[in-house]
């Protein structure tokens, strides 16, 4: 049973439906789509999911998402603001917090992520924000999420122009060899939801959204994609009653669709 | 680089200890204009006076994050002033970048993220650094903020597992190396000490005597800001009486030794908010950014409602005034 949903709306629910009461969590910058979903599984079927709103506001529970997902906007409801800087890089390094998402203006086939230069570093063509705290916690945390509002050939690229983030590094072991936890789980596009292949660590197509051909994944995505291994599945459609909690109560202003322009 | 000799006066000088009563909650230019002139060598300046410490060529970490909490009052000071070739240290942030490379008084930012978040991309920084009129000097978040440890605690680096496998580390090896341990062989990154000479950060409260309350508590990265800097400039909503710091000592953030100028600046993190007595401003980003599609209504946003008004007062009129400081005041209980 299902309704009429946008493609936010998919996209918020696919990730919402990875988190569970183990999901201990916080949010960086313009993470509108990972802090909609971490607020849905809580409401839904986690109800005990740990966020920190902005990384700071442990529990938040706010009536609106604000402009700004490292603002105090987003921290009304929290029973704790974390002591200074130390209390969040101590529980993330330990990995009590457990489950971070990123994103970048470019992704490889291994979930690595650049939002630092387009073009050459010295002299980019476009400055991009820059890492901000993706490159630490690509390292510290265990569970990685990756989304995208964008997948064509410029955003899914074969080499990165700058590695800003860490996802599986070079594939394989890499992560192993440097000491690092867990690695990317997934990654929701806008067109398809991929995971990472066990061994190589490279992305492959887990579904494909309604509407959408795998075709037109492999089209839009700058890296070779392994052949699908039979039919490949259409992404679980939201329920109706997914869509209302989000609607209604998680984001009733629509900040999410601050990353869809 | 170190602070300047002025401010090494002024650190050892005498000081006097004035009664806090006289100066109040009220919003008191007055107060400071009388302190500093019964008080030459106390902590009390105004935002013009404080500005005048920085010398150029120093290396100035601002305080805050993103949207919250940025000492703006004072940047805006600065920014006037016109001092140039400034190293910013800003581990997370936005407008203050924004504000004192469009003045022209950056040479290099240190930093792990420079957006204006929602609203956009930080355009006079970006056009700077692809102009190649300003450095960037990229950190990861934590890598960063080990360097200010390291600085903070006179060690040689600090080690951390952040930025392993990413091209952050080849951007500056110096600085940020990765090395194994001799007894285990682990890969880490050692960040070696970066130090600052002004740390400028945004509080509550503060007495004469430079003890500052964060009100309700720190969450920011503001304290490690300041115990790597040589001197720090703290602006606060108000100068509160001493005693009503020696009556609750659990609520002080900073000590008074660690303090060396306190400025009385209300609403002096606007734009940007200050938890939790206001919130940022959402409509003078929006303007901000909108007014940056094209450079002549760009120039004119930074002269009428940024770098032209004489005080801050006359810039919190050109804002909006009571209306909007109403609007994004907050009702706490």
């Amino acid at each position: 049973m299902s309704a009429d949903w946008s493609i936010d709306e998919l996209m918020v629910v696919t990730l919402a439906r990875e988190f569970t009461n183990e999901t201990r969590a916080f949010n960086g910058a313009v993470s509108f789509v990972p802090v909609c979903a971490y607020l849905l599984a809580r409401r839904t079927h986690a109800p005990d999911l740990v966020w920190a709103a902005s990384s700071i506001a442990i529990d938040a529970d706010p009536p609106a998402i604000p402009e700004s997902t490292l603002s105090d906007g987003l921290w009304d409801g929290a029973a704790m603001l974390s002591n200074s800087a130390y209390d969040f890089w101590s529980y993330a390094q330990s990995r009590r917090y457990n489950t971070f998402a990123f994103r970048g203006a470019q992704m490889d086939a291994y979930g690595n992520v650049n939002n630092t230069v387009i073009g050459p570093y010295e002299s980019p063509k476009v400055r991009l924000p820059g890492g901000g705290g993706m490159a630490d916690l690509g390292c510290m945390i265990p569970l990685i999420y990756l989304w995208s509002t964008t997948h064509d050939p410029r955003t899914f690229v074969e080499r990165l122009d700058f590695r800003s983030g860490l996802g599986w590094g070079d594939g394989g072991d890499h992560r192993e060899r440097l000491g690092l936890p867990g690695g990317p789980q997934l990654c929701v596009t806008n067109l398809c939801v991929f995971d990472f292949e066990p061994t190589t660590k490279r992305m492959r197509i887990r579904s494909v959204h309604s509407g959408v051909t795998v075709q037109q994944v492999v089209e839009a995505t700058g890296f070779e994609l392994p052949p699908a291994d039979g039919d490949v599945p259409e992404t679980d459609p939201p329920s109706i009653e997914e869509l209302r909690i989000l609607r209604e109560e998680v984001d009733p202003t629509g900040a999410r669709l601050r990353e869809f322009r | 680089m170190h602070a300047s000799p002025a401010l090494a006066t002024h650190r050892d000088g005498l000081r006097l200890d004035l009664s806090d009563a006289s100066f109040g909650t009220a919003f008191s230019d007055i107060a400071v204009r009388r302190m500093t002139a019964l008080a030459p060598e106390g902590k009390l300046r105004s935002l013009e006076a404080a500005a005048e410490l920085v010398p150029d060529g120093a290396t100035v970490a601002l305080g805050g994050l993103s949207m919250n909490s940025a000492p703006m009052a004072f940047v805006r000071a600065l920014a006037r002033r016109g001092v140039r070739n400034l190293t910013l240290v800003a581990i997370v942030a936005g407008m203050p970048v924004e504000w004192l490379v469009a003045a022209g008084c950056v040479r290099n930012v240190i930093s792990g993220l420079v957006s204006l978040e929602g609203f956009g991309l930080a355009p006079r920084f970006r056009a700077a650094v692809q102009a190649g009129e300003v450095e960037i000097e990229e950190y990861s978040e934590h890598t960063l903020i080990c360097r200010l440890q390291a600085a903070a605690y006179r060690l040689p680096y600090m080690p951390t597992k952040a930025g392993l496998g990413t091209d952050m580390l080849a951007l500056h090896p110096e600085t940020t190396r990765e090395q194994h341990d001799p007894l285990t062989g682990e890969p880490y990154v050692a960040c070696t000490p970066l130090p600052v000479d002004f740390a400028v950060v945004h509080a509550a409260a503060a007495d004469s005597r430079g003890n500052v309350r964060v009100d309700p508590k720190l969450v920011w990265m503001d304290a490690e800001l300041i115990k790597a800097a040589a001197a720090t400039i703290v602006t606060v909503e108000r100068i509160a009486p001493h005693s009503s710091f020696v009556a609750a000592p659990h609520l002080t953030t900073y000590p008074r030794f660690a303090v060396d100028t306190v400025v009385e600046a209300p609403w002096g993190a606007y734009p940007t908010s200050c938890f939790p007595r206001y919130r940022y401003d959402g409509d003078f980003f929006r303007a901000y950014v909108a007014a940056h599609a094209d450079p002549a209504t760009a120039e004119t946003f930074w002269q009428e409602r940024i770098a032209g008004p004489e005080t801050h007062a006359a810039f919190l009129d050109a804002n909006g005034g009571a209306g909007t400081l109403l609007a994004i005041a907050r009702r706490t209980t």
